[in-house]
């Protein structure tokens, strides 16, 4: 299991990725969705991935927290690791690792519950509070932290379906900051919301990014230059190119990637 | 819990936190256990209700007989020689076939001799065997004057003795065969004269008061009259019936009503349909009761949801570009539907009905209400005959007090059954062989 | 002349129809069928259709009205004294004159009755003749108009769609009718039990013996037909039922849903099927048989005396049923969920049964409710099992293990066997079958409008 130290040098830590995939091939049957796939991930830092439909960018996210097991036809290949620790490894436990890399979803998907019990319901199933006034703090914190709070504090009885689109959107993302994650991968986490919406999560983002690994896939060239420091652009599943933001939008080495972000493709 | 909590990732590898993952994960075997077991007990209880069935009914084909030498006296019979035809018939007709039995059941056991254990002793061959001695007469008169090793129907005690259902070695007071008859049987049993057979009068006659000579021909006919009814009634309904709903009828309340009203009546349970049965077809109608044409009709309307259904999804499958085509060529709307659509849709809504009349086969507790009850020894010839069907055949068996019925009824299940998984397996077959992905 | 021959004369005549148009509209024209309007056949069908149905009107109308008028004709012509006599008796002057009419060598002696017998034939025979000339000349009517009408310039294929069109929406009319035919011959029956027995002693009445009633004077001697101990049987029944096929079907449907793989589904789920396609007198017989004598012995066994036909052994059978139905509901309630809810629940580390109890049930809860409604329903409803195994005591009890009747039960003592119309016994049967058709709309409506509404929140 994993034995490394939970308090990590703030030097090293810079250089020792969170998570590193290395050679990742994914199949769906005989579909080869992702072709050998190296990338490393590291706190601190909003990656984004970025490339045309079907490129294969959900499917190497869903990687990063086994969500791909729950597709019976799905196989992967490679290697993952967090903080150093294999995560397809038969010993890895998938429930402790999905509570370590929280996800969020493109469309906004909160329980049929309250909005209290939508975030309540992480910490309490990994037992994470012993008390009430523990669980209430943990849902007050997480949804400050979401930018959520002051907009439901006096209704957190009422259903989280009942909230707007891009509210919904923040109370998923407060769900998942509630048990307390390391890394956290969106896969369009604005795709479903309008302008206003989406400013406010992608401020969010920017927010959270001090504290959690960030991996979020867009479609917005312009998102993934406002929010991240690092693009991995995927064609056609493969790695076309990584590095830092600034560099890939303004001179990208490979061409694809620069017929990609000039709109020429896609 | 403090906000340094940011800063600080939870200790999922502290003793408490494995434990409690240990437990949920345990949680989620005993859940999925439980889901398993559910499948297995449904799994279980089919296995065990065709199990019994089985069981009881593998014998309900076998019956017992007694091979007997009888001796076709001339005194009783006539001599076929000596008189014509007719007369020889007239006389074989008449005759008293026991004293045959009689006759012979005394040169088997000479030492039976007063005139209560004789009554006794006749009673182990089948009421049926006087008629099987007649119709042997009947079929080659030649035989009369000689004598013959005749294998006649033992009476259905003696037969559940041969099958072991009837224990010889409880006390003879909780016994139905007494130790006089099974002395005889013994008899019967060490000269080798008792053997148990494929019993064919089981599918060629009707009901009896007997077991052994109760057949299933007579239900399996009014069923089958019965379903034809229904067929020719439900069919071209249901099946109009669907065109019209997808195809031409125009968004309003009526049709809302219809589609409304077929999905409630398929909800209807199902001696609901017998009562209007009763009260319309026999009380209104006067139609005849007891006949196939009431329970026909009757059915009919109970299956008419299900065909409908099952058509209607059927030809909404249909892809409205075959549609097009056809109009593009100039064909009328009517055109389109019958000479198009409805065909291809065709395998679905043969499935359906196919389905549908599966069930109606299987109904039992309308035909109760209509009269198709009544103890029916004549096999059924026409739409106004009484009539009873399969399953109200094993309805009657079941409620009777012979212990031989029992396997009587289960091997009537058994042939309903076996139509069943025919129907059934018919209808998945025309569904895979025309099954059409668009 | 029989019905029958009536029907089959029309038919003939329609194909005569068919044949002598379709000719007529080629040799019009001398062959070229470029000329007519539309096709030789659908002059054709046109024809046939106007020789049949006319004709067919007339038929019907014969056979549900004709015994009828004949009858009122009968009756009206009896001599005072005899039709004195019905109005008290009800229908067993007509029995009798039925009877007589039947088998006329019948032990009937009394001479009126033998005399409108003897007229109830004759007019039967008048009758059916009228209709065959009647049918049989607006057939021909009908060919003649179809042949008049036959010309190059005739739409005759609109005509016929036109036909093929109220022919579509007459079948749809057939369902209503059969609606309205229930209701109606339950309400006419019932208000007519309820003149004799008022509706309060039926409902709250808490004993139930109409076998006792038969005589006169206790017809209207309340409590022979209260039929609260047999809605609790009912209630008593369904609800072991639903004890069985509950949790069965709900964990199989959750199983096959969230754990089975393809494999384990595709062997499980036709199992499911066979166990729903086995006729329900299969399964009276297994109650009866098997079940009910084992939990009688199980009883002898523990100390509990449990009736060889028992509440409990109905009932469980009937749970057995029910399991598929419960199950694949459920299983559609389920896979209505969507799934990027539970994808939220497990990308939380949630194991699968947290996913299921604190996501997906709740989520589905209302399709599951839905399920179990129409479960109830179906239960409520079920005859062969309880008439076979269930037993006919009218007992107000809540123990499983003594015997109850039900509702169906009861229908069907009622109405098998010796009956006579218009006794309050028999028409005690359809004021219970309306119970039984009320309460089972309501469930399902109920339950149908449950399910809908949910399906519009994930739609
Ligand atoms: N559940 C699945 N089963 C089978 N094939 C899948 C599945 N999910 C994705 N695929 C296939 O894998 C490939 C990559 O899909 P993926 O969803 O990862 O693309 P994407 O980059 O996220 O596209 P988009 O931008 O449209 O979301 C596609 O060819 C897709 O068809
Ligand atoms: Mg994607």
């Amino acid at each position: 299991m994993l034995d490394m130290s939970t308090k990590v040098d703030p030097m090293t830590e810079i250089r020792t990725p969170k998570m590193a995939a290395k050679d990742v091939n994914v199949f769906y049957g005989d579909n080869h969705a992702v072709k050998g796939i190296s990338l490393d991930l590291y706190r601190d830092e909003v990656t984004a991935l970025i490339g045309p439909s079907g490129c294969g960018k959900s499917t190497f996210l869903r990687c990063l927290n086994r969500m791909n097991d729950t597709v019976a036809t799905c196989r992967v290949e490679g290697n993952i690791t967090l903080d150093g620790d294999d995560i397809y490894d038969p010993k890895i436990d998938v429930v402790q690792l999905r509570a370590r890399v929280g996800m969020v979803f493109q469309k906004p998907n909160p329980f049929p519950k309250s909005i209290y019990d939508n975030i309540a319901y992480g910490p309490r199933i990994h037992g994470l509070a012993r008390e009430r006034a523990d669980l209430d703090e943990i849902v007050a914190t997480s949804l400050e932290k979401a930018g959520l709070w002051n907009e439901v504090k006096d209704r957190l009885d009422s259903p989280g379906t009942a909230l707007s689109g891009g509210q919904q959107q923040r109370l998923c993302i407060a769900r998942a900051i509630a048990v307390n994650p390391e890394v956290i991968l969106m896969d369009e986490p604005c795709s479903a919301l309008d302008p206003i919406a989406t400013a406010k999560v992608e401020a969010l983002i920017d927010e959270l990014k001090g504290r959690y690994a960030i991996i979020i896939v867009t479609h917005s060239m312009q998102q993934a230059a406002r929010i991240s420091q690092k693009t991995a652009f995927f064609h056609m599943g493969d790695l076309v190119e990584h590095g830092d933001t600034t560099q890939i939008f303004t001179a990208p080495k490979e061409e694809r990637t620069r017929d990609y972000i000039t709109g020429r493709f896609g | 819990m403090s906000n340094t909590r940011d800063f600080e990732p939870t200790d999922w590898k502290s003793p408490e936190m494995q434990a409690r993952t240990r437990k949920r994960y345990r949680r989620d075997r005993t859940f999925r256990a439980m889901g398993f077991s559910a499948v297995i007990l449904a799994g279980l209880f089919l296995v065990l209700l065709i199990g019994r069935i089985f069981q009881d009914g593998a014998m309900g084909f076998m019956q017992t007989s007694i091979d007997l030498d009888v001796t076709f006296s001339e005194e009783l019979l006539g001599d076929p020689r000596a008189m014509d035809a007719e007369a020889f018939e007239e006389q074989v007709r008449q005759a008293n076939m026991s004293r045959l039995l009689d006759a012979a059941l005394t040169a088997q056991f000479p030492e039976v001799t007063s005139r209560r254990d004789r009554r006794a002793l006749i009673r182990i061959i089948s009421g049926g065997a006087r008629e099987q001695l007649r119709n042997m007469v009947l079929e080659t008169p030649a035989i009369v004057g000689t004598t013959k090793t005749v294998r006649l129907l033992a009476a259905d005690d003696i037969d559940q003795l041969r099958k072991g259902k009837i224990d010889a070695n409880e006390p003879e007071a909780n016994r139905k065969v007494k130790d006089q008859e099974l002395g005889w049987y013994n008899k019967l049993v060490e000269e080798d004269r008792v053997s148990l057979n494929f019993h064919t009068r089981f599918f060629t006659s009707g009901d009896s008061r007997d077991p052994e000579l109760a057949g299933i021909w007579g239900a399996t006919v009014g069923s089958a009259i019965t379903l034809v009814v229904t067929l020719l009634i439900a069919f071209p309904v249901g099946v109009l019936t669907a065109i019209y709903l997808e195809e031409f009828a125009p968004q309003n309340r009526l049709t809302d009503i219809i589609e409304i009203n077929i999905n409630n009546l398929a909800a209807v349970p199902s001696i609901v349909f017998g009562l209007l049965g009763l009260a319309v077809f026999l009380g209104v109608m006067h139609l005849p009761r007891s006949a196939p044409l009431v329970g026909g009709l009757t059915l009919a309307l109970m299956t008419l949801p299900t065909i409908i259904i099952a058509a209607r999804a059927s030809i909404k499958a249909v892809p409205p570009s075959i549609r097009d085509a056809a109009r593009g060529l100039g064909a009328s709307p009517m055109q389109v539907v019958f000479h198009h659509v409805v065909p291809l849709a065709m395998p679905g809504i043969l499935t359906g009905t196919i389905i549908g009349m599966a069930q109606a086969l299987g109904e039992t507790a309308p035909l109760l209400m209509i009269g198709m009850v009544a103890f029916i020894v004549d096999i059924p010839g026409g739409f106004t005959d009484a009539a009873t069907a399969l399953p109200v055949q094993i309805f009657l068996w079941a409620d009777s007090p012979e212990r031989a019925f029992v396997e009587k009824t289960s091997a009537a299940i058994m042939v309903l059954l076996t139509f069943l998984i025919a129907m059934n397996g018919l209808a998945i077959w025309l569904r895979q062989k025309f099954e059409r992905q668009w | 002349m029989t019905s029958a021959a009536i029907f089959l004369t029309l038919v003939l005549l329609a194909f005569i129809a068919f044949v002598t148009v379709r000719q007529r509209s080629l040799a019009s024209v001398s062959g070229d069928t470029s000329k007519l309007h539309s096709l030789p056949r659908h002059y054709g069908y046109y024809a046939a259709v106007c020789a049949l149905i006319p004709g067919l009107l007339i038929f019907f109308v014969w056979v549900i009205t004709g015994k009828n008028i004949i009858e009122g004709l009968v009756i009206s012509g009896l001599p005072d004294g005899l039709s004195a006599q019905y109005q008290e008796q009800a229908s067993l002057v007509l029995n009798r004159i039925r009877l007589a009419v039947e088998n006329p060598a019948s032990s009937e002696k009394h001479p009126d009755i033998l005399a409108a017998a003897q007229q109830f034939h004759a007019l039967y025979v008048r009758g059916i003749w009228a209709t065959f000339v009647l049918a049989v000349a607006s057939g021909v009517g009908g060919l003649v108009f179809a042949n008049y009408k036959t010309n190059p310039d005739f739409r005759a294929r609109n005509s016929f769609e036109r036909v093929l069109t109220i022919l579509l929406i007459l079948s749809s009319v057939i369902a209503i009718i059969t609606t309205v035919g229930i209701v109606a011959s339950l309400l006419f029956e019932s208000l007519r039990f309820f003149q004799q027995v008022s509706v309060v002693d039926f409902v709250f009445g808490l004993h139930w013996s109409p076998q006792t009633a038969l005589r006169a004077d206790q017809v209207a001697s309340a409590g022979a037909f209260g039929a609260v101990p047999l809605f609790t049987g009912t209630l008593l029944i369904s609800l072991l039922a639903m004890m069985v096929a509950g949790p069965i079907g709900l964990m199989s449907a959750v199983y096959l849903t969230q754990y089975a793989s393809a494999r384990t589904r595709k062997i499980a789920k036709p199992v499911l099927e066979v166990l729903a396609g086995v006729p329900t007198v299969v399964y009276g017989f297994f109650a009866a048989l098997t079940v009910a004598p084992f939990f009688r012995d199980l009883g002898e066994a523990i100390g509990v005396e449990i009736a060889s036909e028992s509440a409990l052994a109905a009932g469980f059978v009937m749970g057995i049923m029910i399991i598929p139905f419960v199950s694949s509901l459920s299983d559609d309630a389920i896979t209505a969920v969507p799934k990027s809810l539970k994808d939220g629940s497990l990308a939380l580390g949630a194991t699968r049964s947290e996913t299921i109890t604190n996501v997906i049930l709740p989520a589905a809860l209302p399709g599951i409710v839905g399920a179990f409604l129409l479960a109830i329903s179906r239960a409520v409803g079920e005859t062969m099992i309880v008439v076979m195994a269930a037993g006919m005591q009218p007992n107000l009890t809540a123990n499983p293990f003594e015997a109850v009747t039900t509702v169906t039960v009861q229908i069907v003592a009622l109405l098998t066997g010796d009956q006579e119309f218009d006794s309050a016994k028999t028409l005690s049967a359809f004021a219970l079958g309306l119970a039984l058709f009320l309460s089972t709309m309501v469930l399902n409506v109920f339950a149908l409008r449950i399910v809908r509404k949910y399906r519009e929140v994930y739609d």
